[in-house]
């Protein structure tokens, strides 16, 4: 270092602030001894004129080129002397500051100590200031544009400020409707002045500004840069209205069937699912609630949208509902029937009692239509094109029929004499009378299906054929092979497939003679043994190898089974069928146990030891699963798949072009209900294929319900359970066992649904919707703003009283919060604004109760501001609207503002009771609730009856309060809430420039505290956008090029993204423009060719040993 | 006053042993947290000496071995909270060399009490002149660290620049 060092050190005696712990004399004296210090000096105030004058004199008169000043935090007055420096004509940053006051004498308790401490940090000061090297400040422009967060009082009036000066506002508000807190008050202290009425006007203009743009419903999500140019992702969440379109009529309201809490009016009341939250709503247009897609509708196979088609049902709509119900599967009175139902093992009204009798409410819909009617749903305009189905059961069904609502014209081309596949052939009458099933085909041919049958592949009409008068094929055969037992014996007269037998007594009902053995525990072998009962068999066993739990038939088939009279062999398997004569005599039989769990999940079926057992029998029906048969047709046409399945695509498209296959045929064996979605997602991949639209990729993933969506308010009603023929009269085939729900039953029983998704999606409100505004697949979206300032006014939530059981708040009806109070007054709300207990009847006594949660060690230390005036408020709205007696329970009344004393005189002068003491807790007592608290101006313990409490709770930082404080780097203080810059001079400031706080996300305050603040940060950041440009800290780090290994370490480490690498040059490439000055990659770089701006290790090397020098 | 000059002589006391602790603050939250409990008045003991960075992912560990072997008894470095950094992660940064300092420091004979990292929220006075005390307190029972210099010169030569040029070791 070529120059000499000069350097001048200033110890300020701060009044007696630092003198009275310092001793600010000796500190200067030893300053004087430091090397490089030419002079020093103590003095009262350095940061007075005079103090800065010692300087500036000094600096000219004594050729000074470093300063030190022995003050303050840096983060008071280091401008203030920079700026001094600069004055005299050096460079600010040859300057170096010691806090001797923030961290010395006013955290010192001995002056001795406090004095050597200060020397230290002098000395520390002293020897790096000598390395100390001039920086130029840096400008950037400003964006104009500022976003503010939160759309209550104190959001609107910063907006319509900024706004109002010409410059652009975003308007972030995360709930549906700008008016935050303040759109829910009744009146406002002290003036008695109507909330609504003097926050619409703000809310309309808001609304209206051209320079204000709104995103309601929408929430911050990203922040990135500084100052002047900071960019922000804004997530607008799914409204499910479209904002441009819906005009606010509420015609959806009136026909939505679901009920939901009301959060606007503080759960003191329902709304519907698709709703507004209050009248003055800005803007005015409606949403919907969704939680996601409830478990029941989640785990369908075919998507049936379970609670939309209750809703509706409870409303008597049962057309509607069975539209619905279409909407997603065309058989809905076979499903009723037959559909194993995984919605009810899912439904959460089973967490409570029993789930929702689904399939019950699903049969009786289809079965009253039967009696009373049905409308054809529209179709689709004729596309002009045409595809061939092969194979009329439920696959193929479902298939033609959405292909024909489609607008195709469709022909479904059957083998055998009746459509249906196994739902014809293999169910039997008893579970799905045919005459139903035949009606729901009907009603799929009315749709414009043509059916045609006895049409065999291969015999009638060849695959070539369908391909050429065609525009697509779809192969639905099914599996209609069944898998034999691969026993000895099995060839002997007297053993069927289950699939054979069901056959056969669904088309001739022959009778059955003597002893029949079922082997299987599926549906099938359930199937087959009770028909073989109804046919007359002489006894009906069952023998499966594992145990009655591990059955995959329904438990209810089981259970009727059993009661007709059918046995059960469990853990027994056959090895041999013995015979005579070329026929069936008896059934050789293993004992078995169970296993190892398989790879199918199942525990397996193992031998176990015991003698082999002989069951005698005249008939055997081997119910053990089917198989695909590929007609010979097809052999060599389409591909098969390892496990004898024919081969498909993503899309269903078998190896031969223009040709698809679903259901069975592909998946293996399966229900009836997975064939039916098999067919309805092949109908939409051939509908785009005929049209040569491209093939639409798998469904968007459904959102399912939190695990945790609490329900408090359900209707109470036992689950309605079909009755069952009585065993006696379940003879012959046709009688159906299971009995139909009344219209009574169904109608009560779909009231049992919770509603867990909310939102049904049961369609109602598009139907209604004139404008066309509503739109259920309207997903989130995400929008890039770029802004230069940023006002957060997020607010506040009250605290749950309920976490101290002894306010009785959750435990008794009419404990109420000020808030919920708010809504009961207010004329929008739930009682149009009267004051009535939750039986409707008007309170004889109400009491108020301050401080709850605040000023409370337990809870919140700090006073929360407004309750005391609010309190008053609510007794004198008491007073205006009943003839209740009011008792105030405080602890020291606050009437602070501008005529707030006035009004607490007013309220008193109206009758109001004031009990100085704190309501220590509300009990019930004879139907009454009774306040005790200990009066302390009488030195009495009392105890109140009344009938109604209000509980002042306090006011507390957001829940999210953290996550917002880290999304924006801003900080909170000790009790929450955002941490202002300077809590006297800065209270609108953070420590980030550029964003400011605004309202109660600062503190608890007032509405005219909360207006003042906004239009402060309103001040701010104009401020910011009038000068143009920010001083940005050039402060920044750099690279050495020649010393830079290229290693890359610091790269990765940059949360600016400010270095980058130079494939050329072989070495990082700092830009000083994106360098906030954190200094992470200096410290790290093994090269040392990182540096930072008066943070450089020589300096830092030199304070640590000048600090640890004494 | 002119006697008073080292630390260990400064005390009520003369007896009793007043160590020196250096402290790291980031001027976000430590530093900010430090002068909060200056003007809340908050006292705590005299011994720490505050070297101001921008960011707690500014100490180099040479710093923490140049305040050990300048004098200092022990080395305080404190940020934000993790997520709370005002560049984001740079705490984080700063824990990831804790970790390996910690790990080092013993090797050197030197307790690995004698370095320490805390998260102080800028709102955090009163926790600063606690973990300050806390501090103070362990240090004093540990006694003076003596002879640190001679121990940590060997390692002088592993963190000077000339033999960090040749590759060595990433802190990152």
């Amino acid at each position: 270092m070529a120059e000499e060092i000069r350097t001048g050190v200033y110890v300020c005696h701060c009044g007696t602030n630092i003198a009275d712990k310092v001793d600010v004399e000796a500190v200067g004296k030893f300053a004087g001894t430091l090397p490089g210090v030419v002079v020093s000096r103590d003095y009262k105030y350095m940061c007075s004129d005079p103090g800065q004058d010692l300087i500036k004199k000094d600096i000219k008169e004594l050729g000074l080129n470093r300063v030190v000043v022995a003050s303050c935090s840096p983060r008071m007055h280091e401008p203030t002397f920079r700026r001094a420096l600069a004055a005299a004509g050096l460079n600010g940053y040859l300057f170096e500051m010691a806090n001797i006051r923030e961290q010395v004498s006013w955290v010192s308790s001995n002056p001795l100590q406090a004095t050597v401490k200060a020397k230290s940090l002098v000395s520390g000061a002293v020897r790096k200031v000598k390395y100390n090297r001039p920086l130029e400040e840096r400008y950037v422009p400003v964006n104009p544009n500022v976003l503010i967060v939160g759309g209550g009082v104190a959001g609107l009036e910063a907006a319509l400020k900024i706004a109002g000066s010409g410059n652009q506002v975003y308007l972030v508000e995360r709930e549906a409707s700008l008016g935050g807190k303040m759109a829910k008050f009744d009146k406002t202290f002290p003036t008695l002045d109507c909330a609504a009425c003097i926050l619409t006007p703000k809310m309309v203009e808001a609304g209206q500004h051209e320079k204000i743009k709104l995103l309601t419903y929408s929430e911050v999500v990203q922040v990135d840069g500084f100052v002047g140019n900071f960019q922000v992702k804004v997530r607008k969440k799914a409204r499910y209205v479209d904002v441009n379109k819906c005009t606010g009529c509420g015609d959806c309201e009136a026909v939505c069937p679901v009920n939901t809490v009301d959060k606007f009016n503080e759960g003191l009341s329902q709304r519907k699912a698709v709703f507004k939250e209050f009248p003055q709503a800005v803007p005015n247009v409606y949403q919907i609630t969704k939680t996601g897609t409830p478990p029941c509708r989640l785990t369908c196979p075919a998507g049936v949208n379970v609670q939309g088609y209750l809703a509706l049902t409870r409303q008597g709509k049962f057309s509607e509902a069975l539209a619905l119900i279409r909407e997603a599967m065309p058989l809905p009175a076979v499903c009723g029937r037959v559909c194993f139902h995984p919605c009810e093992g899912e439904c959460r009204r089973g967490d409570i009692d029993a789930p929702v009798a689904i399939n019950a409410v699903k049969r009786f819909l289809a079965d009253y239509e039967a009696k009373n009617g049905s409308a054809q749903p529209a179709s689709a305009p004729a596309s002009g094109r045409k595809v061939a189905i092969v194979g009329a059961g439920p696959a193929g069904l479902a298939a033609g029929y959405y292909l024909s609502r489609a607008g195709h014209e469709v022909v479904i081309l059957e083998g055998k004499a009746e459509a249906g596949g196994l739902l014809r052939y293999g169910i039997p009458e008893y579970r799905l009378p045919k005459e139903i099933l035949r009606r729901e085909i009907d009603q799929i041919a009315r749709s414009g299906v043509n059916i045609r049958t006895n049409q065999w592949l291969g015999r009638d009409f060849t695959l070539e054929k369908l391909r050429r008068e065609y525009d697509a094929v779809f192969l639905a055969l099914g599996t209609s092979k069944e898998q034999t037992l691969g026993i000895p014996g099995e060839d002997l007269q007297g053993v069927l497939s289950s699939l054979k037998f069901l056959e056969s007594a669904n088309t001739r009902a022959e009778s059955v003679r003597g002893r029949v053995l079922v082997i299987g525990g599926g549906n099938a072998a359930v199937d087959a043994a009770r028909t073989a009962l109804r046919l007359g068999a002489q006894s009906v066993e069952i023998v499966y190898r594992r145990t009655r739990d591990a059955m995959p038939a329904f438990a209810e088939e089981i259970r009727e089974a059993e009661k007709e009279g059918v046995k059960f062999r469990f853990l027994t398997a056959p090895l041999r069928v013995v015979g005579r004569g070329g026929r069936v005599q008896a059934l050789e039989c293993q004992p078995r146990q169970l296993g190892e769990v398989d790879a199918g999940g199942r525990r397996k079926s193992i031998p176990a030891t015991g003698p082999n057992v002989l069951l005698e029998a005249e008939l055997i029906i081997a119910a053990v699963g089917q198989k695909v048969e590929l007609p010979a047709s097809l052999v060599g046409r389409v591909a098969l798949a390892a496990k004898g399945t024919v081969q498909v695509d993503e899309y269903g498209k078998t190896t031969s072009d223009g040709v698809f296959a679903g259901g069975d045929l592909v998946s293996g064996p399966s229900s009836m209900v997975s064939a039916i979605a098999a067919g309805k997602e092949a109908a939409g991949i051939i509908d785009a294929f005929v049209r040569g639209e491209a093939l639409p990729g798998p469904a968007p993933k459904p959102r399912p319900l939190p695990k945790a969506a609490s329900v408090t308010e359900f209707y109470k009603a036992a689950r309605h359970e079909p009755a069952q023929l009585e065993p006696e009269k379940r003879r012959g085939l046709s009688a159906e066992v299971t009995v139909t729900l009344s219209e009574e039953e169904v109608l009560d029983e779909a009231k049992r649904c919770l509603d867990c998704g909310v939102c049904s999606e049961c369609q109602e409100c598009v139907k209604v919707c004139q404008a066309g505004a509503i739109d259920h697949r309207m997903q989130d979206e995400e929008v890039e703003l770029e802004v230069g300032n940023i006002i957060l006014a997020t607010g506040y939530e009250i605290l749950d009283p309920s976490v101290g059981v002894q306010w009785g708040y959750g435990r008794f009806p009419n404990v109420l919060t000020g808030l919920q109070f708010e809504r009961l007054t207010n004329a929008s709300g739930p009682t149009a604004g009267r004051i009535v207990r939750e039986d409707g009847r008007e309170p004889e006594a109400v009491a108020i109760l301050h401080c709850i949660g605040s000023r409370d060690k337990n809870y919140k230390e700090y006073c929360s501001r407004v309750c005391c005036m609010a309190s008053l408020k609510f007794a004198h709205l008491v007073k205006d609207k009943t003839k209740a007696k009011v008792y105030e329970f405080y602890i020291d009344m606050r009437a602070y503002g501008k005529q707030y004393e006035e009004f607490y005189n007013r309220v008193q002068d109206e009758g109001v009771n004031f009990i100085r003491g704190k309501g220590a807790e509300v009990l019930e007592k004879d139907g009454r609730l009774v306040i005790r608290a200990e009066d302390t101006l009488l030195g009495v313990f009392r105890e109140v009856p009344v009938d109604m409490v209000i509980l002042n709770t306090a006011l507390i930082p957001r829940a999210d309060a953290d996550a917002v404080a880290r999304l924006f780097t801003i900080q909170r203080s000790a009790d929450g809430f955002f941490l202002e810059s300077h809590p006297k001079l800065e209270p609108m400031k953070t420590a980030t420039d550029g964003i400011y706080l605004a309202g109660t996300c600062q503190g608890p305050k007032d509405i005219p505290d909360t207006v003042a603040q906004a239009a402060g940060a309103a001040a701010e950041a104009l401020e910011k956008i009038s000068a143009g440009r920010v001083r940005v800290s050039p402060i920044t780090a750099y690279c050495l090029e020649e010393l830079c290994s290229g290693c890359k370490t610091c790269i990765p480490l940059c949360p600016y993204n400010a270095i980058t690498f130079s494939e050329e040059k072989k070495v990082a490439l700092y830009n000083e423009a994106l360098c906030k000055g954190c200094g992470t990659c200096v410290a790290s770089c093994p090269s040392g060719a990182a540096h930072m701006r008066n943070f450089e290790e020589e300096q830092m090397l030199e304070i640590i040993e000048g600090v640890c020098a004494l | 006053m002119s006697e008073l000059t080292t630390g260990s002589a400064a005390a009520g006391s003369a007896s009793e042993y007043e160590p020196k602790i250096v402290g790291f603050l980031c001027n976000w939250c430590a530093y900010t947290a430090a002068d909060l409990a200056g003007i809340a008045r908050i006292k705590y003991p005299d011994n720490i000496r505050i070297v101001r960075v921008m960011c707690t992912g500014r100490v180099e560990p040479t710093f923490v071995l140049k305040a050990l072997s300048a004098g200092a008894d022990a080395v305080l470095v404190a940020g934000c909270h993790p997520g709370g950094c005002h560049y984001q992660e740079g705490n984080y940064k700063a824990y990831k060399r804790t970790l390996l300092l910690q790990s080092m420091l013993p090797q050197f004979g030197i307790e690995k009490e004698r370095f320490r990292l805390e998260f102080v929220a800028s709102s955090e006075g009163e926790k600063f002149a606690r973990v300050v005390g806390d501090m103070v307190a362990k240090i004093k029972e540990l006694g003076p660290l003596s002879g640190a210099g001679t121990r940590l010169a060997a390692l002088d030569g592993f963190f000077a620049a000339d033999a960090r040029m040749e590759g060595g070791v990433n802190l990152g």
